[in-house]
């Protein structure tokens, strides 16, 4: 083949891709993407949201749509790999040229894919909570959770003021999110005047870690904070049990996730609390039952505050849409100035730095059983 | 004098898991010429059948350990029949590439048949805690050093004392030498799948309790699990036991005394030593070559 044939074939492929990413949506149909983790470790979280965003489509579109146009959301597998997440992100940009896109909440994806999100100037949902990820000063960037800095804050300040712990010991999975929120929470400690008793990381992938509860034990904690995924948290709760410790444990939103509940009997949550996103039990409200009550009978699995935030994003979406139409720019100014908006999971408004959830709860279990009680509702002064 | 009886109690146990995974390939090893990178997935295979049999059938526990152990025979013999037969002509190099890719099969399987959600299966010893000089040891964690030696005292056993285990050291040493003095090859190399298989399964059980059966089990712990193949010395039954507590005891006071976050990397900083200094491990012969 001479050079002028390869670019004539070149320029057909390009002309194909152009007209095919043009012809992506249907005339009657508006297409968002979700670039969410459906396979590997991640998709623990990420089925749940997956299969939230299902039916939050499903329920605008029984409403009539938006504006009259029929919503799909199309998603791809980002996997549990930052590759992963910016390919997924890519090949839905290629694709479809969606108006606003869904990423996962793992920050360490958000932080790779924030590039992608830059160049293609649409706005995004996400909901790692890593501060790094806001920091990046990204403005098409919306947190849809509290973030991890606000979650460590709440518990510094319930293991010094409620726990009245003096030494506490933090456990933390290393990544992006857990060695963040264990900065965070290791200098709000500090600006209290109290001294961790030790810092502990282990691997995302690891089963034991009873080397590091043994060492922070060995150093006088009287307390441990954990911030970790749902998994590797039960594992940690079930060891810190296994071990005979019988001091406090506060752990973040993964602990109190259902997938980490179901690992766990009643005696291993004794002692343990949770900083989490929310309680999404019958005390929140009709609408929030009635979420939880369909998204079980369809999935066959309960919801947690992931699935619920990702449903209240579609939410936003659509009304956005609806207001100032599928122009990315105006999305993002209609996003960015919204103030007050009642989700299932949190009430929203995003600063200038994208975050969108500006309290987090505190919980506990119930003595002797596996449900979720509230204990308290905090809002953390951000430093 | 408590807090190291505890970290070694548990590294030990860690280390018997990773010894029992390390008996599987050694005896692959030996039998066939392959490194068998699916042995993570073999383990996790063992869990997961625990799960249908314990948590989804209901089985009595006795009942279900049985009925898992058979279903991995079963699955040892399918892999031997499938994968290995007939890819075992081909050069060694293949054979490995075919086991990782079964490996990878293996586990988006599990996927499809067991989703993506882990299961907690229940100890036989519940969650019984013994007191030994102080240190708080899950009775699990004891059982697991019990049944591991156990099963090395049997192995040895079955390779060093019976007509079998001659005629698998035979077929280890020379395939067709073995074939020609009337040693059935072929079914000694399906049951060693089948034993390697097995050994995967009581891992598995052992395992359960305290890791929870996850489909992403399997890649760390084939790594953990070579590692000590390479610094026990590959091919060699004593080697894979020492190097599987070793590399569990290295972990587990490598991330207490030193770093908890790189104790990955003092298992394999280990064996890229042992490669290094000592390429046949401690037990395994240097093998030289004639001209």
């Amino acid at each position: 083949m001479n050079r002028r044939e390869l670019l004539g074939v070149a320029g057909a492929l390009v002309s194909a891709n152009v007209w095919s990413s043009r012809s992506a949506w249907a005339a009657d149909e508006i297409v968002l993407g979700a670039a969410v983790p459906v396979t590997g470790p991640y998709s623990l979280s990420g089925r749940l949201y997956y299969d939230a965003l299902h039916l939050a489509q499903d329920d605008i579109n029984a409403k009539g749509g938006i504006g009259g146009k029929k919503l799909k959301i199309a998603f791809e597998d980002t996997q549990s790999s930052n590759t992963g997440a910016v390919n997924a992100f890519i090949k839905l940009r290629q694709e479809y040229k969606p108006p606003l896109m869904f990423l996962s909440s793992y920050s360490t994806q958000n932080l790779a894919t924030s590039p992608e999100v830059i160049k293609a100037g649409i706005p995004v949902f996400y909901a790692g909570g890593a501060e790094a990820v806001a920091e990046q000063h990204n403005k098409w960037m919306f947190r849809i959770r509290p973030d991890d800095g606000l979650v460590a804050l709440g518990m510094a300040d319930y293991v010094k003021n409620e726990l009245k712990k003096s030494k506490p010991g933090v456990i933390f999975i290393q990544n992006d999110f857990g060695q963040g929120a264990a900065n965070v929470v290791i200098d709000a400690f500090k600006k209290q005047g109290i001294e961790a008793a030790g810092a502990e990381g282990y691997g995302q992938n690891d089963k034991d870690m009873s080397a590091q509860i043994l060492s922070l034990k060995a150093k006088g904690a009287d307390s441990l904070l954990l911030f970790c995924y749902p998994t590797d948290g039960a594992l940690v709760a079930q060891q810190i049990k296994q071990l005979g410790l019988n001091i406090p444990l506060v752990g973040s939103s993964g602990l109190f996730l259902p997938t980490a509940i179901n690992l766990l009997s009643a005696r291993d949550f004794a002692n343990v609390w949770g900083v989490i996103d929310a309680v999404l039990d019958d005390s929140a409200g009709a609408r929030v039952k009635d979420f939880m009550s369909r998204y079980q009978a369809r999935f066959k699995r309960e919801a947690d505050s992931y699935a619920a935030c990702f449903y209240d994003a579609a939410m936003i979406a659509a009304d956005g849409i609806a207001k100032v139409g599928a122009d990315p720019d105006k999305l993002r100014d209609y996003i960015a100035g919204l103030r007050g908006y009642k989700g299932l999971a949190h009430e929203y408004s995003f600063d200038q730095l994208g975050n969108g959830v500006h309290s987090v709860s505190v919980v506990n279990m119930k003595p002797g059983k596996k449900e979720v009680a509230l204990v308290k509702e905090v809002k953390p002064p951000r430093h | 004098m408590g807090h190291l009886l505890q970290l070694a109690i548990n590294g030990l146990a860690l280390g018997s898991v990773y010894a029992l995974i390390a008996l599987g390939f050694v005896i692959v090893y030996t039998a066939t010429g392959v490194v068998n990178f699916a042995a993570g997935e073999f383990v996790m295979i063992g869990t997961f059948m625990a799960v249908t049999s314990i948590v989804q059938a209901g089985l009595p526990l006795p009942v279900a350990y049985v009925a898992t152990l058979v279903g991995m025979a079963l699955f040892g013999l399918m892999f031997y029949a499938l994968i290995f037969l007939p890819l075992q002509r081909r050069p060694v190099l293949t054979v490995i590439i075919g086991t990782v890719a079964a490996g990878i099969v293996m586990q988006n399987t599990a996927v499809l048949i067991w989703g993506t959600f882990p299961f907690r299966l229940p100890s036989p010893f519940s969650d019984k805690l013994l007191i030994i000089a102080g240190s708080v040891v899950p009775l699990h964690n004891i059982a697991i050093l019990v049944v591991t030696a156990l099963l090395v005292v049997g192995l040895y056993f079955l390779l060093y004392r019976t007509a079998l285990g001659s005629s698998m050291r035979a077929t280890a040493q020379d395939t067709e030498t073995a074939r020609l003095m009337g040693i059935p090859v072929d079914q000694i190399l399906a049951f060693t799948w089948i034993l390697a298989a097995l050994l995967a399964g009581v891992a598995g059980l052992l395992l359960g309790p305290i890791w929870f059966a996850d489909v992403n089990v399997g890649g760390a712990l084939a790594l953990k699990a070579f590692a000590a193949t390479i610094i026990g010395g590959f091919g060699s039954v004593p080697g894979a036991v020492l190097g599987g507590l070793f590399v569990g005891l290295t972990e587990v006071f490598g991330a207490s005394f030193i770093s908890s976050t790189y104790k990955d990397g003092f298992s394999f900083l280990l064996m890229l030593l042992f490669l290094l200094i000592r390429p046949q491990g401690i037990f395994g012969e240097r093998i030289a070559q004639r001209g």
